[in-house]
Order: C-alpha cells, then sequence, then structure tokens
C-alpha cells in the first residue's frame, strides 16, 4: 500500500508539474471569415473610459473610435475619426475638424457634440479614467463643439505629445456610454462569457481610414487562456491566427515545428535592469550601503556581466544586449553615440581595487575587511529572470563576490521594494508602451515614489541625480524637438555614466502567425499583431 | 525480508555511486558550461546539462545525497522529540498527557504548507544557500514529529497498562527504573516511524523545491530540477529532463520497500 502512495504521489507530482489539464475547449459561436487569438484573462472593464489593464486595452483598441490614432507601425498621431486637427502655437488649444457622415455602429449619427461629451465624459472621471491623468489637470481643461464639426479643447498649460492622449479616448455616443456595445471603432462588443471569450462584431457604419470600408474581417473571437501549450497546440490546429508574446523556449519549440509561422521581431521597447538598493532608510548595514552608493562598485558590477550569455542561455538568442532605458527599436529617441561599460572583467578588478575593494583569498572584501555578499531578489515565475540571476551569480563570483539568488512571490517582493526598503538589489523589468520619454517620467525623478534606486528624494541625493532632473525637465517643457531629443540623450549618458540601473537586455518581440492571415504588418507598440485588425483576413475559411 | 534487504542495498549503491559522482575532481554542481545549455548526453555531461549548462548528473547526485541527508537529519529529530513527548505523556501526569496531545492536535491542524512558506519567507534573503537546506529540513522536522509523538504515545500508553509493567509497580520498581525499562520497548515503535519519516520528507522537500520554496540556488534539489518538467518546451529538447523525477521515483520505491519490511 505505501509503495502505491509512493507512486501515486510522485505521479501526482509529475501532473501537477507538468501544468494544469487544460480546460475545456472554448465554446464561442464561429462566424465566418472570423479572426481569433487569445488574451490571458478577462478585461477588467468595457467601460472604453475606464480601461486600465492591458486586455481591456485592447478590446478599446479594437472598438472605439477615437478623434486621432497613435499609429503603432509609423509611430506618428494621424487623424482618424478627425478629418484634420491643430494645435496653438502656445500648445493650449487643439482644434479638431470632425470628419462629414460618420455613424455610430448603431446606425445614429456622430458629431462634434458626441465627441466632446466622451472627452468631458474622461475629464470628470479623474482618477477612474488613466486617460484624464494625461491631461495634468484634467479639471482645468475644457471643451467645446461650436458647430456640428468643429470641438476645440483648451488645456491650462502646454503637455507635451497630447496628441497621443486622444487616442485613449472613445468616441461614444452622447449620454449613452455602451460598454463598446455601440461603438464607432472597427468592431463592436458582441458577447462577453466570463473566463471563456469576448466575441467583438464587424461595425458595418465604419469607414477605415486606410481604405474607406469597414474591417474585412466579420469578427473577432477573443478566448480567454492562460495557458501557452494550449494556446500553441490550439495555433498548430490552425484555431487561432496569431499569438502575440510568446515566450523563448515556446518560440523555439513552435519555429522548429513550423517556421514559417514563428517571427521573432526584434528588440521591443522593455527593459530588463538591476539595480543596487542606495535608499538612506533602507535597513542595511552601512557599509553595504556605502558599497550601492558607489559609482565604482555598479560600474564594475555592470562589467562582469556578460550580457551575451544573458541574451544566448536565458533567452535563447532572442534579447539584444542592453546598456540604456531607451531601446534602440525606439528609433527617435535611441542615443546611438552612447558609451557605456561594456564586459571588461579585468577593468572591474581594477576598478575595485582603486575603490579600496581587495581579494582575502578568493573573496572580495572592502576596505574595512567586510565580505562583498548580497542577495538579488526577483520574482517567482519568471523563468528567464530566474536564470539571468543565477547566470550574474556566477559573473559576479568572478570578481569574488558572494550573490544569492532570491525568487519571492510579487507582493512579497512589491513590499519590500515600495514599503519596507529591505534588500540589497534587485532584478527586474520595466514594460514600456509608450516610445515617447516622457512617459518615464515618474520613474527619473528624484522626487518620484518609483524612482526605485533611492525613491522619494526630498531633494536630489547626488549632482548626477539633479542633472537627470533637470534634463527631464527640459524635455517635458520643451517645444521643440530636438531639444527634447538632446536632453533626452544627456540623460542616456548620465545613467550609462552612473549606471543607477544597469541595464542586461531588451527581449524581443515574439510572436505567431498564421500563414493563412493576410495584411499583417508587425509593429514594435502592441499590439504588435492586431493594429491594423480592421485590414487583416482569412485567405481561406478555418 | 528480501525485498528489504535488496531495497537497503540498492539504496546503498546509489548513495556509493553519488558520493562518487559528486567527490570526482572537476565535478561542480555550480559550474555553467555556458556553451552547452540544455545539451543531450555526452561523455563530459554523461546525463546532459540543465538550461543554464550545468552537468545534471552531478546535480542529480548532489541532490540525492543532500535529500536523504537531510531527510534522514530531520527524520532522526523528529522521532526523537516524538519519542520524548510520547513517552513524558503517557509516563507521566495525566495533565501532561493531555495537555501534550493537546498540543499534537493543535500542530497537526495547522496548516503547514502556509507555515513553511512564511518560515521561508521570512528568512533573511542573504541567507547561504547551505543554510537555507538546513533551515528547510529542521522546518520539515519540526512540522513533523506530532503526527509521530501520537503514535508513541498510543504505544507507550498500551505498555504502561500491561501485565508485566503492573507487575513491575507492584514489586516496587522506582519511575526511572520503570522508563528506563520501558524506553527499549518503545524501539519497535519508534524504527518503522523513523523510516516512514523518511520519504515523507524526502517528496516534502521535493514540492517545496517545486514551488520555489527549497534549497537556494546553485545548491541542487529535487524540487529544483523538478521545476524543468514544469514547461512542455523543455521536455521536447531533451528526454534527460526526466531523470532527476525518475530517481525520485526509484528512491522513494527503495525508502517505503525498507519502512515497510520494518
Amino acid at each position: 500500500m505505501r509503495l502505491f502512495t509512493a507512486i501515486v504521489a510522485a505521479a501526482g507530482m509529475l501532473f501537477s508539474l507538468c501544468g494544469a489539464i487544460p480546460c475545456a475547449a472554448q465554446a464561442a459561436a464561429r462566424l465566418p471569415e472570423e479572426l481569433a487569438w487569445t488574451i490571458g484573462y478577462d478585461p477588467k472593464t468595457f467601460d472604453p473610459a475606464k480601461v486600465d489593464d492591458q486586455e481591456s486595452e485592447l478590446v478599446r483598441y479594437l472598438t472605439a473610435g477615437v478623434l486621432l490614432r497613435f499609429n503603432r507601425f509609423t509611430q506618428k498621431v494621424e487623424p482618424e475619426l478627425a478629418q484634420s486637427w491643430k494645435l496653438s502655437p502656445d500648445g493650449k488649444t487643439l482644434t479638431f475638424k470632425m470628419r462629414q457622415e460618420e455613424k455610430f455602429s448603431d446606425g445614429s449619427n456622430l458629431s462634434a457634440q458626441d465627441a466632446a461629451w466622451s472627452i468631458r465624459r474622461v475629464l470628470l472621471l479623474g482618477e477612474a479614467a488613466p486617460a484624464a491623468e494625461e491631461f495634468v489637470l484634467p479639471g482645468s481643461v475644457t471643451v467645446d463643439a461650436p458647430d456640428a464639426s468643429t470641438v476645440v479643447v483648451h488645456l491650462p498649460r502646454r503637455i507635451v505629445g497630447i496628441g497621443k492622449v486622444f487616442d485613449e479616448i472613445a468616441i461614444e455616443p452622447m449620454n449613452r456610454p455602451s460598454q463598446g456595445h455601440v461603438s464607432s471603432g472597427p468592431f463592436v462588443v458582441a458577447d462577453y462569457r466570463r473566463s471563456q471569450y469576448v466575441s467583438l462584431r464587424r461595425n458595418p457604419y465604419y469607414r477605415g481610414v486606410a481604405t474607406g470600408a469597414p474591417a474585412y474581417a466579420s469578427g473577432i473571437r477573443l478566448d480567454i487562456l492562460e495557458n501557452s501549450e494550449q494556446e500553441i497546440r490550439l495555433f498548430e490546429r490552425g484555431e487561432y491566427d496569431v499569438i502575440d508574446e510568446l515566450q523563448p523556449d515556446y518560440f523555439e519549440m513552435l519555429r522548429h515545428r513550423d517556421p514559417t509561422a514563428a517571427r521573432d521581431l526584434g528588440p521591443s521597447l522593455n527593459t530588463e535592469q538591476m539595480w543596487f538598493n542606495q535608499s538612506p532608510a533602507a535597513p542595511l548595514p552601512a557599509w553595504e550601503k556605502d558599497w550601492f552608493a558607489s559609482r565604482a562598485f555598479r560600474v564594475a558590477v555592470s562589467q562582469a556581466i556578460h550580457r551575451a550569455d544573458l541574451v544566448r542561455i536565458a533567452y535563447l538568442g532572442h534579447a539584444t544586449p542592453a546598456y540604456s532605458f531607451i531601446s534602440p527599436a525606439n528609433t527617435g529617441w535611441y542615443n546611438r553615440s552612447l558609451s557605456a561599460p561594456h564586459t571588461d572583467v579585468a577593468a572591474a578588478k581594477a576598478a575595485l581595487a582603486r575603490a579600496g575593494f581587495r581579494l582575502n583569498g578568493s573573496r572580495l572584501v572592502d576596505s574595512s575587511g567586510h565580505p562583498v555578499k548580497f542577495s538579488i531578489l526577483t520574482n517567482a515565475g519568471n523563468a528567464a529572470r530566474q536564470k539571468m540571476a543565477t547566470l550574474i551569480q556566477q559573473d559576479l563570483g568572478a570578481l569574488g563576490m558572494q550573490v544569492t539568488v532570491v525568487a519571492l512571490d510579487f507582493p512579497a517582493l512589491i513590499e519590500r521594494l515600495m514599503h519596507t526598503q529591505d534588500y540589497e538589489a534587485c532584478l527586474l523589468g520595466l514594460e514600456n508602451v509608450d516610445p515617447d520619454p516622457n512617459a518615464m517620467m515618474n520613474l527619473w525623478l528624484s522626487s518620484s515614489p518609483n524612482h526605485q534606486w533611492n525613491p522619494s528624494e526630498k531633494t536630489p541625493a547626488t549632482a548626477w541625480e539633479a542633472e537627470i532632473d533637470r534634463q527631464m525637465h527640459i524635455q517635458a517643457v520643451s517645444a521643440q524637438d530636438s531639444v527634447r531629443k538632446q536632453a533626452v540623450d544627456r540623460m542616456q549618458q548620465i545613467v550609462a555614466d552612473q549606471q543607477p540601473f544597469i541595464y542586461l537586455v531588451y527581449p524581443n518581440i515574439l510572436v505567431a502567425v498564421s500563414p493563412h492571415l493576410e495584411g499583417i504588418r508587425p509593429a514594435v507598440l502592441a499590439p504588435n499583431l492586431v493594429w491594423n485588425a480592421d485590414s487583416l483576413k482569412l485567405a481561406e475559411a478555418r | 525480508m528480501k525485498l528489504s534487504f535488496a531495497a537497503k542495498a540498492l539504496l546503498a549503491v546509489l548513495v556509493l555511486a553519488a558520493t562518487i559522482i559528486v567527490a570526482r575532481p572537476n565535478a561542480s554542481y555550480a559550474y555553467q558550461d555556458r556553451e552547452s545549455p540544455l545539451a543531450a548526453a555526452s561523455r563530459l555531461h554523461p546525463a546532459g546539462t540543465d538550461a543554464l549548462g550545468r552537468d545534471r548528473l552531478v546535480r542529480v547526485s548532489a541532490a540525492l545525497l543532500l535529500c536523504l541527508a537531510g531527510a534522514v537529519a530531520a527524520s532522526v529529530l523528529t522521532t526523537a522529540a516524538a519519542a520524548g513527548v510520547g513517552a513524558l505523556a503517557a509516563f507521566g501526569p495525566a495533565s501532561i498527557g493531555w495537555v501534550s496531545m493537546l498540543i499534537c492536535d493543535a500542530f497537526l491542524a495547522l496548516p503547514w504548507m502556509f507555515l513553511l512558506m512564511i518560515v521561508r519567507s521570512a528568512l533573511p534573503l542573504s541567507v547561504s544557500p547551505a543554510s537555507s537546506a538546513a533551515v528547510t529540513f529542521l522546518v520539515l522536522a519540526a512540522l513533523g514529529w506530532p503526527a509521530c509523538a501520537r503514535a508513541v504515545y498510543k504505544g507507550a500508553l498500551n505498555l504502561k497498562r500491561s501485565d508485566w509493567m503492573l507487575h513491575a509497580h507492584a514489586a516496587g520498581l522506582r519511575a526511572t527504573q520503570i522508563i528506563r525499562t520501558a524506553v527499549p520497548n518503545l524501539f519497535p515503535l519508534l524504527l518503522p516511524q523513523f523510516l516512514i519519516s523518511i520519504p515523507a520528507f524526502v517528496i516534502a522537500e521535493a514540492n517545496l523545491g517545486a514551488i520555489g520554496l527549497g534549497v537556494g540556488e546553485p545548491l541542487p534539489s529535487w524540487g529544483g530540477m523538478l521545476l524543468e518538467l514544469d514547461n512542455s518546451a523543455t521536455l521536447f529538447e531533451t528526454r534527460w529532463v526526466y531523470f532527476p523525477i525518475a530517481l525520485l521515483i526509484v528512491v522513494l520505491l527503495l525508502l517505503e520497500a525498507v519502512a515497510v519490511e520494518a
């Protein structure tokens, strides 16, 4: 009996490790010419004004008609429901001229009053509408519709990149918010079953800017599915047309089976980085704070890390070594003349020696004789990060540093990062959805609680942090793109010199596309594959 | 009897082989051969490598030794604690017996997995991998004794009420003399408890490691290695990822066979 118990226990463990048994296939009724792919979880809301999560944002993107669309491919703001738009020289007044004879999906007319009402609704929702925050002072913004085809927005002050904000404001019928069931975009929400699917139907009154016609596809089925293995299996069976975020190992598996379907789109805008805790409030020994505050120490750590190995082993080659907070995929803002410390273990050892560190046997000690040992925190469940941390553990071992890798669940990790400050080093990633560096304001300003290496500084702790604040301010208020670019280039160089964040890799965008899908033009920005959903169609019936 | 002997012999062979593999010059469970991640079996790496290029045979061997040593140590602690509490509860005053068993029941009612997670999370972050291994097995031992103590208590109580014990009392033996006589009679009860606990601790450590709460990297643990199975893409790369779980099943079967015969 016990033998049997042992077998059952071990077999049970094997099955539990092999992942959950897939749930029953999703059961949405399928339309001919319907596109299909998966989303990871239920959208939190279908109200386009209250969108605050990735999946709700996708539904809004596919259903919402907007005055201006931020083209994910060209990375330029283009008129959509607006025929044209104009920003006054002082940057405080926007005037939109609407397209004529536009209609909502229920056949009712779309006028400037609807647009003005939709913008006011977002502004009035305040904190409940994330787009309102981008107006900085939403309570001071006024919106008028002087005639049936003109909308005027008055801002209290210039806002950098204001055009992009209107990409997030869905134009809905005045006084009839409908949770996406009546829309002015290419699709409307037709059906939703919790934990099963969201079904979208073509809006027959939509006229695409590029095509002048409704979307090609009759609808879109978004199956709610977390299981990557099942998603890949169903993709291979032709049930899904795209997969937009593949992990490197699954990408390789799929590429092996179907080389034409798997596509590596190159570096994303996202970064993976590690940093040392420099907060004076951190409950760390004084000598550790001294190490982490030392530029020489941080640069030596950066020089000891073999980023090429991180790319090759942790990402199976599907990442790009990183030295800046701006990815080379962000062509408009990447500093091509950046000078950053690259891998050089000998230089790292020499720099540490100059800073007073010395080897005691095989172990590095500081000038007071304290052995250099610390832990690197990362989040449990992210295989690539855990692999990177273990590779870095060995890389830093070559300098004589004793590193412990600790994987914590996310709530415990955030508690340490944001509240107790009880950690030494951390390895995490940052997802950038906006190529404009202004969106990173909350990360770089020394007064920000998200200024991770030393949050909420009352005054900048160092001269270089004060300089970053100054450059961030310049890029935020300047009306000239060249001045903004110069400020951002300077910031990139300061960060590369000081290494408050030690950038490791830019993960590549790994996707899969059905060979039957036509019209695909992958973009760096999300939604990478379906940003032109109205132009996508299946070459043959599923 | 033959089964037990064969199981013991096989276990001994496994432990000996693992010791030889780990003790070989240049054998390192932590060294990352970065040119050969997830490699198939070769002369250099007879059981291939893991995703970081570490020799799987050396890591599995080290995990076997570590896990068995930890499980045996934890089992010794558990059995000793259970013997002490069980004997005290049975031979001591009734009130002590009642309180002891109440504590046992309270321990048994605790959500032990949750407790383990709290204890592991509360450890200092820079605790070394070896210390994390020691703490893991100590925690397992601390949580494993009550069930064993209950069994010992029952056995000791039967012993206390046995005829020969009554005769001993009637003959005027002192309490210390009675305990000295009674303890050897508990060994037939303690040995199976000890042997049963070993595979239980092995599987408990593997479970903890599989959810990331076991022994810290780069020290190898069975649970940590089983994490490789959580990814079908890795299974597709090399079949050698099944090696740790295959050996775990074999070791569990052998440990259970030894325990059954006892």
